[in-house]
């Protein structure tokens, strides 16, 4: 389900204002260390939400699933690949490749 | 920016989620050092080693191989469970830049995900008030946070997939006709329930029994049978491609599903009373949980039944197609839980623990659509649902958050008080297992006097020992109970490690003495390597 323009906009804030109370959350309780805990999340979060945004979902799904596959299927990928590569780099190419995948489903989803 | 009630009740979701983490957090937040039981550890010791080591592993290092080198009945001395959960622990240990609180803190937030997904899934459904609900009473649920406690990590959040695979169903099913469906949810799903098998196999059958049984409730509603090869052929490689990515590990699967029963269950004969309990018989499980864990009332609160009694009521009387989601939900719970009947005990005490899951959304849903049943004016059930919803949140903090904090608290499993002294690392001994991991070579053992070994409490420093093990990535053994005390002695290969640290609080002057002379008798030709609070460890001088 896309967004009208200042619908996303409202939600842009509203993930904005949400991921503010979490780190300012994860800073008081956790320390820098949480901080990073924290903004790691979104990060493997990232890519899955916008491979999800190629589809008709409703924006609270979207979330909620990339959260769920973000943590499990990029590790999962990350494992593999340090076979052959440092865990750390195996963790970026993984997150690079499903980026570039996200753009290459939304191509050819037109 | 205009407030829509949406975001709103988001950010309400958002700062009780936040302090369900806080509570479940306690236990690290201050000391931020490891606890748990021995399954904790082993979790831990994979996601450490993975992202300690930078690399990824097949065969198990020594220190984990000792315990758990057969656990993996297909593929022995590798990992027995898919990686997925660890790699998942050991990205943030990575991004994190520390050991132990990245570790705790993402396990905390993986554990109390299904919080989120019950939320979810119970807003789209019934709407915002049931849903906030169900969380709240989910943050102070027993059963939940004390496996989580004590070490079944990948079992908790595996069981954050169950109403999301539900629900996935539900969307593709319900939208499902011959002119217009959404494969997607399907896809997604299958996709779910792949991952759920590469978290934890046993919540995968929760998912597989509930999706059947919601298939058979919903066909039977709607009166359409959903089938499309298309769909089924895709949603299958998705699941497939998924199942084999970690073949040693999944198909470990069927020898522990042919195994024994697991656990302390014992294999019962049939009995009809079993058919009319929920919960199961505790001197069944002596020595493993305790018995309060199989308590309606410790668990949930007696308060939760009437609500409960009236959810179930409210939902089969009206039968909508969302109703039926959540009865079936119970019911393939319910069947879960007794298949014992047809001799599959294995791990059934684990099942039990998903029972809240299903429990608050019903109790909440009762709560709130209770006054359905009362004919009067509109206006006047608003009020009453509020205030049926405001006891709800009373009782919720007043009963199950009282009883949730004398389990859960910045006392488990403190060393500093007897609730940990004899089973976690003190600050101490962290240290020096760290100084190990960095100093001793990786083909050197560990052997530890100090620690208390007597029968009487071996149980309990056993766990104190795994940890250091853990910390140190190094196999460590009680020096008393070596039968080889004197080749250790003569050997490169093992360091000795004198732990004066809890000597102090035991009062243990006989050990400090025996100890002390230890150091002067048989350690004439060992070089002191390392000399800090309370802690020595000596090697052979080659």
């Amino acid at each position: 389900m896309k967004l009208k323009s200042t619908e996303f906009k409202d939600f842009a804030i509203l993930l904005s204002v949400s991921l503010l109370i979490i780190l300012s959350f994860s800073f008081f309780f956790f320390g820098i260390a949480g901080v990073r805990v924290a903004l790691g999340i979104v990060l493997v979060t990232v890519p899955f939400y916008l491979i999800l945004n190629n589809f008709e979902l409703e924006e609270g799904e979207k979330v909620v699933f990339s959260v769920l596959l973000g943590l499990t299927i990029l590790p999962s990928f990350a494992y593999l690949l340090g076979f052959l590569i440092s865990f750390r780099l195996s963790m970026a190419v993984i997150f690079t490749i499903l980026v570039i995948a996200s753009f290459l489903i939304k191509k050819f989803r037109k | 920016m205009k407030l829509n009630k949406n975001y709103i009740q988001t950010l309400i979701f958002l700062a009780v989620y936040l302090f369900g983490v806080y509570f479940w957090a306690q236990p690290y937040l201050e000391r931020k050092l490891p606890y748990g039981e021995y399954d904790a550890m082993s979790h831990f010791e994979v996601a450490d080693y993975m992202a300690y080591n930078d690399r990824s592993f097949m065969a198990l290092p020594d220190y984990i191989d000792l315990r758990y080198g057969n656990d993996n009945k297909f593929r022995p001395h590798t990992l027995w469970y898919p990686p997925t959960f660890h790699a998942s622990l050991g990205v943030m240990e990575a991004i994190g830049g520390e050991r132990v609180l990245p570790v705790f803190f993402l396990n905390t937030v993986l554990a109390t995900l299904v919080i989120v997904s019950v939320y979810f899934v119970i807003n789209s459904l019934f709407g915002f008030l049931p849903a906030i609900l169900s969380a709240i009473l989910l943050i102070f649920s027993p059963r939940d946070f004390m496996p989580y406690i004590w070490g079944q990590w990948p079992e908790r959040f595996a069981y954050a997939f169950v109403p999301i695979i539900l629900y996935c169903f539900y969307k593709y099913f319900t939208a499902y006709s011959k002119h217009d469906n959404k494969p997607v949810y399907l896809y997604l799903a299958a996709l779910f329930l792949g991952v759920n098998v590469l978290i934890h196999p046993l919540v995968f059958f929760h998912s597989v029994i509930g999706l059947a049984v919601l298939y058979i409730v919903l066909a039977f509603k709607q009166k359409k049978i959903v089938f499309n090869w298309k769909h089924i052929a895709i949603s299958g490689a998705i699941f497939l491609v998924l199942f084999f990515m970690f073949p040693y590990q999944t198909f470990n699967i069927f020898p522990q599903f042919t195994g024994g029963s697991g656990g302390n269950a014992q294999q019962s004969s049939f009995e009809l009373s079993r058919v009319f309990q929920w919960s199961l018989n505790p001197q069944d499980y002596a020595g493993s949980v305790p018995p309060s864990y199989f308590s309606f009332s410790d668990m949930n609160g007696l308060w939760t039944l009437p609500f409960l009694l009236l959810g179930i009521l409210f939902l089969a009387w009206r039968r909508e197609s969302r109703d039926l989601f959540l009865l079936a939900w119970l019911i393939s719970l319910y069947l879960i839980l007794h298949r014992d009947l047809i001799g599959k005990s294995a791990f059934l005490h684990r099942s039990l623990s998903a029972s809240a899951h299903i429990f608050a959304p019903l109790a909440a849903v009762g709560a709130v659509y209770a006054v359905s049943f009362i004919k009067t004016q509109s206006n006047v059930k608003t009020y009453l649902k509020y205030t049926a919803a405001a006891i709800f949140v009373y009782l919720v903090f007043s009963v199950n958050m009282a009883y949730a904090s004398k389990i859960i608290n910045k006392d488990t499993y403190n060393p500093n008080t007897s609730n940990g002294f004899f089973t976690a690392l003190n600050k101490e001994e962290y240290e020096a297992a760290g100084w190990v991991l960095k100093n001793v070579p990786m083909n050197a053992n560990l052997t530890v006097l100090g620690i208390p070994s007597q029968p009487n409490i071996l149980d309990a420093t056993s766990r104190k020992i795994r940890w250091f093990a853990a910390v140190a990535q190094h196999v460590t053994r009680f020096y008393d109970l070596r039968p080889d005390k004197e080749e250790i002695l003569k050997s490169n290969d093992w360091y000795i490690m004198l732990d004066y640290t809890m000597l102090g609080p035991l009062n243990d002057r006989q050990t400090f003495e025996s100890m002390q002379q230890f150091e002067k008798m048989n350690l004439t030709k060992h070089a002191l390597v390392y000399n800090q609070n309370n802690i020595r460890v000596y090697k052979l001088e080659t």
